[in-house]
């Protein structure tokens, strides 16, 4: 009769989850523009670059799918937190100043022509996941102000920042030469590239052990969308929770962006999604969005990869075009499961 | 079981405007008091004090012998159980998820329920019959339906102290009666020290033992409902005139508006008693 | 709604081709006076007016017209991505020479619409540069010179093709952005560019003039030379070791292989003008030092 989630269905349902993903991975990994024969893969990368085009083309297949899974899920993460957070379902985790932030950050690298690199990382990289937590700092500080409403001056800090950084943007590209202004557009519109293995590794580390941080906060974020005044009578500290939450969505957001740009849907559509068939429960909500947007986005770039042969398309555009129907699909399908829609 | 004790407590929202002047009161271990007065007087101020929500500029506010400020949020949260009015639809969690988010205080650090923890929920949702609702998202409930499983979730919280305001606004007449009944259960049987605002003068008189009648002002007045509620007090703090009758040890009264019928021979009755 | 939007989709593709026609086809009669105060606004075609005597009538350019050096002299109309429209008018000008896009073309209508003299150029090619010199001649009454320049542009093209004529071609990958990786299509100056160089684009035709391609495509495309545009005022050096250090991420590429990596200055090497040969001799001796080895560098 009262059944709720337990540890172990919690445990089973990931699990699955995760069984579904590492196919989808491996799927992806075989599909790509050039014809790979497996068997030559196996054989290993020989004894000079170049000996195995096979393998190597693998590898970078490999390291790619990677990438777009480790961003899939930071951004589904993200945005399941937000949302939370922010008690707004339409919130996403670049609300809060994030875009604008690394846009500024990466802007700024671009314009100055700095070309250093870093541990295969390039100063682009470096300054947008820069320009991310900086401007993540000043949202939470501005917001922090008048001690009423924290949820709504935190929504209006992120929208004054996010113009204002945005009409700075505007100013920075209208000086710009013409060859730096198609930099910042394109790397603005996102996508998802070849990155050396060390640099993998690290943000690798970082979002997993971000998405197990927000995983902790979880059963609090349940408590917290009761609203402030309900949650501190249940024993939870509504701003401690929304601060730990935040900084470890916006950290986890701002390695996404910082690698990839600003690839946008996927952390205001997944959780969407997730929640429409699993409930609104943060504890399963935040681990299944993390698979699935890693799953999503896997699957997209693949598609913006291979649908044109040679080139590519910015993998957004694919997961604007994927999301929306999906999503609508989802609504019409589950509604009658959901009062609040009628 | 827990008692409360206010010690010259003074509040203000605003420094030339105060509130809340001088307040003393103690609520013994169990038992039941009732908060009343007119709109504005500051009774929901003075249950957010109760529940640690606003710090008082003057005065202490002590739960068993200990000051409200020294209790972290977590054991006051383990202390005290409040329901309140308000309610944010934003996510769809069945009656039986929020009710066991009472359970918050006691659970680990990844907050997953044990058996006995969902035992306690059950128990609330039979206790407040809401069980039919257990599994339908609270957003779909209706205002009186919601308020019992706010009920059930401070039920559910298992602690001594219980705040409610205005628990029985929502409610048709047998709900409210029944709420009360089920207060007064908790109270007797499980030693709950419980604190109610309430419009419902006439239900405080039934069931509370002691009432704390707020006028605007900043003016009080303590003790039990029967040396409080008289027909003068009520007039002088509500402005408005009443028809006083007791049945026994029961007392009510009914509100007379300008419009009451036989308002003139209801006043001479009055006038000859 | 279909109706409309098939109109609409009509008008646009109509009014497309209206415009591409009306810029090749031009009032190009032989200007009875000739013009004295010429206002250009891009640095090639600062550079083609100098190259043919014309530099004292030039009385305004666009600021970032770098060549000659007397250039740095005159007058400056706003940038080549947006003109200045007053300041252009207030230097009473009898000849305004722009090219083509969309941020020039709207200058040079509004200027026609003022009654001024407007020749708008579209130099997109070899081909297009040729003639563009030959109308700024016949605009500016330096017919004779104009010919003479275009010998001359042409004849040392021609050697060039004659040197390379033997060589085999080298897979060029020209990478105009790093992060995302995207390289000049087939469909650009920079790919005539290559092949008039002794080079052949390494990646085919694709949809976009400037492709983004992902690493797959990088490593099966077999690239040997890797031509890089350097960003901004950055230091060449810097950028060219931070270049090779990028580049080395996929050491199975022949061009990373034979370090044949080359950060070079877009702006002087893309820029249609006069001194096209210079830029495709640099690019040449990059792809074929064995044939230039001996020929000297002629100055930039």
């Amino acid at each position: 009769m009262t059944e709720i989630l337990t540890a172990k269905k919690l445990a089973i349902k990931v699990i699955l989850c995760l069984m579904v993903l590492v196919i989808v991975m491996g799927l992806c990994t075989s599909v790509g523009t050039q014809n790979i024969s497996l068997k030559k893969v196996f054989t290993g990368p020989g004894d000079v670059p170049g000996a195995n085009i096979d393998y190597e083309i693998f590898v970078v297949r490999l390291r790619r799918v990677i990438l777009a899974a480790l961003v899939g899920a930071a951004l589904a993460s993200s945005g399941v937190v937000l949302q939370a957070i922010l008690r707004n379902p339409l919130a996403d985790p670049y609300i809060l100043g994030i875009s604008s932030g690394a846009g500024l950050g990466a802007i700024i690298a671009i314009l100055s022509g700095i070309s250093w690199t870093f541990w295969g990382g390039s100063a682009v990289t470096a300054f947008a996941f820069a320009g991310a937590l900086a401007t993540v700092w000043l949202v939470w500080f501005i917001g922090h102000f008048s001690g009423k409403s924290q949820v709504t001056n935190l929504l209006l800090a992120g929208v004054v920042v996010n113009a204002f950084f945005s009409a700075v943007i505007m100013f920075l590209t209208s000086i710009a030469k013409s060859e730096q202004l198609r930099w910042t557009v394109y790397w603005l519109m996102g996508s998802i590239g070849d990155k050396e293995p060390l640099v993998l590794w690290i943000s690798g580390v970082c979002i997993l052990a971000g998405i197990i941080c927000l995983f902790v906060v979880c059963y609090s974020l349940n408590v917290l969308t009761l609203g402030d005044e309900q949650a501190r009578g249940l024993g939870i500290n509504p701003t401690k929770t929304r601060l730990a939450a935040f900084g470890f969505a916006a950290f986890i957001t701002a390695i996404a962006v910082s690698l990839s740009g600003l690839i946008g849907f996927i952390g205001l559509i997944v959780p969407h999604g997730v929640r429409l068939v699993f409930g609104p429960d943060h504890r399963q909500l935040l681990p299944v969005s993390a698979i699935i947007g890693a799953a999503f986005l896997v699957a997209a770039d693949t598609l913006a990869r291979t649908i044109f042969g040679q080139e590519q398309l910015p993998v957004g555009v694919i997961t604007a075009i994927a999301g929306g129907p999906f999503f609508l699909i989802l609504l019409a399908k589950y509604s009658r499961k959901v009062g609040w829609l009628k | 079981m827990s008692s409360i004790n206010v010690k010259k407590l003074s509040f203000s929202y605003r420094p030339k405007e105060i509130l809340l002047k001088n307040i003393s009161f103690d609520v013994m271990p169990g038992a039941f008091l009732s908060i009343v007065g007119p709109n504005g007087a500051g009774k929901t101020t003075l249950l957010n004090l109760l529940c640690g929500l606003l710090r008082p500029q003057a005065g202490s506010i002590t739960i068993d012998a200990a000051l409200i400020e020294s209790y972290s949020t977590k054991k006051l949260a383990q202390k005290v159980a409040v329901v309140r009015q308000e309610f944010v639809p934003v996510f769809d969690f069945t009656v039986t998820e929020v009710i066991s988010m009472a359970r918050a205080p006691y659970l680990g650090t990844f907050g997953f329920e044990s058996k006995d923890d969902m035992k306690i929920v059950s128990e609330a949702l039979e206790l407040t019959e809401t069980i039919q609702y257990a599994r339908r998202p609270l957003a779909q409930l209706s205002g009186g339906e919601r308020q019992r499983v706010f009920i059930a979730r401070a039920l559910a919280a298992n602690s001594p102290i219980l705040l409610l305001d205005e628990p029985t606004n929502f409610l048709d007449l047998k709900h409210q009666v029944g709420i009360y009944d089920l207060l007064k259960v908790a109270q007797l049987e499980k030693g709950k020290t419980i604190v109610t605002v309430t419009h419902d003068i006439n239900l405080a008189a039934q069931y509370c033992d002691e009432t704390l009648l707020l006028g605007a002002g900043g003016d009080y007045q303590y003790g039990c409902p029967k040396d409080v509620f008289s027909f003068e007090q009520i007039e002088r703090v509500f402005g408005v005139s009443t028809f006083a009758g007791d049945v026994g040890e029961e007392k009510f009264f009914i509100p007379l508006g300008k419009f009451a019928k036989d308002r003139g021979q209801i006043k001479s009755k009055l006038d000859k008693d | 709604m279909l109706i409309a939007f098939i109109c609409l989709a009509t008008f646009v593709v109509i009014s497309h081709y209206h415009n591409r026609d009306r810029a090749s086809e031009l009032n190009l009669t032989e200007s009875v006076n000739k013009p004295t105060r010429i206002v250009c606004l891009a640095p090639n075609l600062t550079e083609i007016l100098f190259a043919l005597g014309l530099g004292e009538r030039i009385v305004a350019i666009s600021s970032d017209s770098d060549y000659p050096s007397e250039a740095a002299n005159k007058n400056k109309v706003g940038t080549f991505w947006s003109p200045n429209t007053e300041a252009i008018i207030a230097s009473r000008p009898d000849l305004v020479i722009t090219l083509w896009f969309e941020q020039q073309k709207t200058v040079a209508e509004s200027l026609k619409r003022l009654g001024y003299q407007v020749l708008t150029l579209n130099i997109e090619k070899v081909e297009e540069l040729f003639t563009a010199i030959e109308k700024i001649g016949i605009a500016t009454g330096c017919k004779h010179d104009a010919d003479k320049l275009v010998k001359n542009i042409s004849k040392q093209l021609s050697d060039l093709q004659q040197e390379l004529s033997s060589a085999t071609k080298v897979k060029v990958l020209w990478v105009i952005q790093i992060e995302p990786l995207r390289v000049a299509g087939r469909d650009t100056f920079i790919n005539e560019l290559i092949e008039l160089c002794g080079g052949e684009n390494a990646i085919g035709h694709t949809i976009a003039k400037y492709p983004q391609i992902g690493a797959e495509e990088l490593l099966a495309c077999g690239v040997e030379a890797i031509i890089q545009s350097a960003m901004g005022a950055g230091n060449i050096t810097a950028q060219q070791q931070a270049a090779e250090m990028f580049w080395n991420r996929w050491p199975s590429l022949p061009a990373v292989k034979d370090n044949r990596i080359y950060v070079v200055q877009p702006d002087t090497i893309l820029r249609l003008g006069p001194r096209l040969p210079q830029g495709i001799q640099l690019i040449a001796r990059y792809l074929h030092p064995e044939i230039f080895a001996q020929t000297p560098l002629v100055a930039q």
